[in-house]
């Protein structure tokens, strides 16, 4: 037997934008023993929700991961609504809608720049982070901030799209469709991609129901799970389909999310189209009484869980939010041990770690 | 309201979690609520695959032991570590155990989610 | 002074540090690289390693974790140095202000040169902070920018 080295893998590291250390028990190159060592993003967010008023929560939520904010803010509002409960607008909800899948489909290129970055092809991320921008700027257009939109509200959404924005959004993403689409050509079929991903770590489709995996990481392993099946928000008008591969590996987790970015700006033109007319906010008086409530709602990473307790007061009794990372990082443990040194990154990166989220 | 609770005692929650493991459920998380002088547990599950979704609830005092269910379900190792951490649950036979530091640094406060005196009488004083 | 003053000014190397943040901060930093904003116009590219370093960029509040590891990498620069807090959060805290964690602004654990605004900082006014941190830089050398 080969003598056995630990070597700590960040936190801080090239691959990954944030901070998360793992302690790799190496025989030679092959990883035989993994432990994660988180605790650098812990801020404490669940407490100070506890602290501050129902409204100022939403700003509080979205931070708690900066990518998938929007989502994050939609979340807590569906939850805190669920306690009265009360209706929102059916145009409130179709707006949620679109800015969720313009959220998602910035984050999901956002993570096929990162990943071709992790193997070296650099020029494939900087062209997937050109056509981010594009969205990005639709998101400014539509919701009023780049990364942090604050859109939502207890009882809606605080911006409408009139009819030229919807004119410009739909020419925009039809033309994003087809950079994707041609782009995405490319990761797919390219062999030194196939090279680097397929048969990396590998997971089954018992072990990741067994490890509690969600999103595209579970859906790679041929488990047919989206949230967005519960037909929450306006996705039960919509014709949606979850995106399932089967190999479980780190190339069908890229395949599930490029299919999903695809499929996000379908589901954006197909809101737009069906969108009905209407207030965009119902007014809210008082407090959510004394009740509990829980939300599912799907990211970008994979499902987020809220659990909400209301007392009556101004404040929250407790508010619990599982992400999806949460839920990702012990498949880890399965997948890298047997695996070589440098196949680390890219195992890593294709559960799309979100470390900010996780540590709240 | 939660859908689909089930008020247990902590004692049975070890043949309860197996129950969900054997039909295939997929474990969701839990949460932890400190109650006052006792500390409420709620474990959540979904039948997989698909969206239905149940829930385990237990109310402990604070001080008494808690079985683990990592032996089951290793993926529940970081809430069961968080419980431990931020509200003092004590959990016994963790599968990786942090040592109280998995996300508190050595000079965070400590059990840093239990209720503040303030926010007791807050929650008392009702609706403003 | 001469060439070595005149190159840090031309091509300046930065390194990124989350110490907590939300991450909308640092992927605005990413999005700086990226072919929209393109930084390295400026000659900037973005290092590993601190020793490489000459500007700092920080992102985020402290935490009681992060506070060592931020302090450890600031003394692993080189002089002259310059570090520069991104976002709304690592001026003060931010939306983070009560959380129990989180211990406040960058500069409670290293001196800050150049403070940029924003939740989440937008990338032309990172770029602009940068910029202004390079004026600051000029000074001190007693060279023109």
């Amino acid at each position: 037997m080969a003598p056995r080295t630990i070597t700590p893998f960040g936190p801080q590291h090239p691959v990954l934008p944030e901070p998360i250390q793992l302690k790799l028990t190496l025989e030679d190159e092959k990883v035989v023993d993994v432990m994660p060592a988180i605790g650098y993003g812990h801020r404490g967010i669940e407490k100070a929700c506890e602290l501050n008023e129902y409204p100022k929560n939403i700003y509080l939520c979205e931070r708690i991961c900066g990518i998938c904010s929007c989502i994050h803010g939609i979340t807590y509002c569906e939850v805190v609504e669920s306690l009265w409960p009360m209706d929102i607008p059916p145009r409130a909800k179709y707006l949620r809608t679109i800015f969720s899948e313009m959220s998602r489909t910035h984050s999901h290129l956002l993570w096929l720049g990162l990943l071709a970055d992790a193997f070296g092809f650099e020029s494939m991320f900087m062209q997937y982070w050109r056509i981010r921008e594009k969205v990005l700027d639709l998101l400014e257009l539509t919701a009023g901030h780049r990364v942090t939109q604050s859109v939502s509200i207890i009882g809606g959404v605080r911006r409408d799209i009139d009819a030229d924005m919807k004119k410009h959004c739909i020419e925009v993403l039809k033309d994003v469709r087809k950079e994707v689409e041609a782009l995405s050509n490319v990761l797919v079929n390219d062999y030194t991609v196939k090279a680097r991903t397929i048969g990396k770590g590998v997971l089954s489709y018992d072990q990741a129901i067994a490890l509690g995996c969600c999103g595209p990481h579970l859906r790679a392993s041929g488990v047919k799970e989206d949230c967005r099946m519960q037909g929450y928000l306006a996705y039960g008008d919509l014709s949606f389909e979850p995106v399932v591969a089967s190999g479980g590996d780190s190339y069908s987790r890229a395949a599930v999310r490029i299919g999903e970015t695809i499929q996000a700006i379908d589901l954006q033109l197909e809101a737009l189209g069906k969108m009905p007319e209407g207030e965009i906010a119902a007014k809210v008086k008082g407090n959510p009484p004394a009740n509990e409530a829980t939300m599912r709602v799907e990211q970008p990473r994979g499902e987020v869980f809220y659990y909400a307790k209301g007392n009556g007061t101004r404040n929250l009794e407790r508010l619990r939010v599982r992400t999806p990372t949460y839920a990702n990082i012990p498949s880890l443990l399965v997948m890298l041990p047997g695996c070589e040194m440098a196949d680390v990154p890219i195992i890593v990166l294709s559960i799309d770690p979100c470390i900010s989220c996780t540590e709240r | 309201m939660i859908d689909k609770l089930k008020e247990i005692s902590k004692d049975q929650l070890l043949a309860e979690v197996k129950k969900y493991a054997d039909s295939k459920a997929k474990f969701v998380t839990g949460s932890c609520n400190d109650l006052g002088d006792r500390l409420e547990v709620t474990y959540f599950f979904n039948a997989s695959p698909g969206m239905d979704m149940s829930a385990l609830r237990f109310t402990v005092g604070k001080g008494e032991e808690v079985p683990s269910m990592t032996g089951i379900y290793l993926t529940a190792v970081l809430i069961e570590n968080e419980m431990k951490e931020l509200f003092g649950l004590k959990v016994k036979d963790l599968a990786i155990d942090f040592g109280g530091h998995m996300m508190l640094a050595q000079d965070s406060p400590v059990l840093p989610m239990l209720k503040s005196e303030d926010q007791k009488a807050a929650a008392q004083k009702g609706g403003n | 002074m001469g060439i070595i003053a005149t190159s840090r000014l031309k091509s300046p190397w930065i390194m990124h540090f989350d110490n907590s943040s939300c991450n909308g901060c640092d992927i605005e930093v990413l999005a700086c690289l990226t072919p929209l904003y393109d930084i390295e116009r400026f000659g900037i590219v973005n290092m590993g390693n601190p020793k490489h370093t000459d500007v700092l960029v920080v992102t985020g509040p402290v935490n009681r974790r992060t506070a060592r590891v931020l302090k450890n990498l600031y003394d692993q620069i080189a002089d002259p140095k310059m570090v520069i807090a991104v976002g709304t959060c690592s001026i003060s805290g931010g939306v983070f202000h009560n959380c129990y964690n989180v211990l406040g602004g960058v500069d409670k654990v290293i001196p800050v040169d150049v403070y940029i605004p924003g939740c989440a900082a937008r990338p032309e006014a990172i770029i602009d902070g940068v910029v202004m941190a390079l004026q600051k830089l000029a000074k001190l050398q007693g060279v023109a920018l």
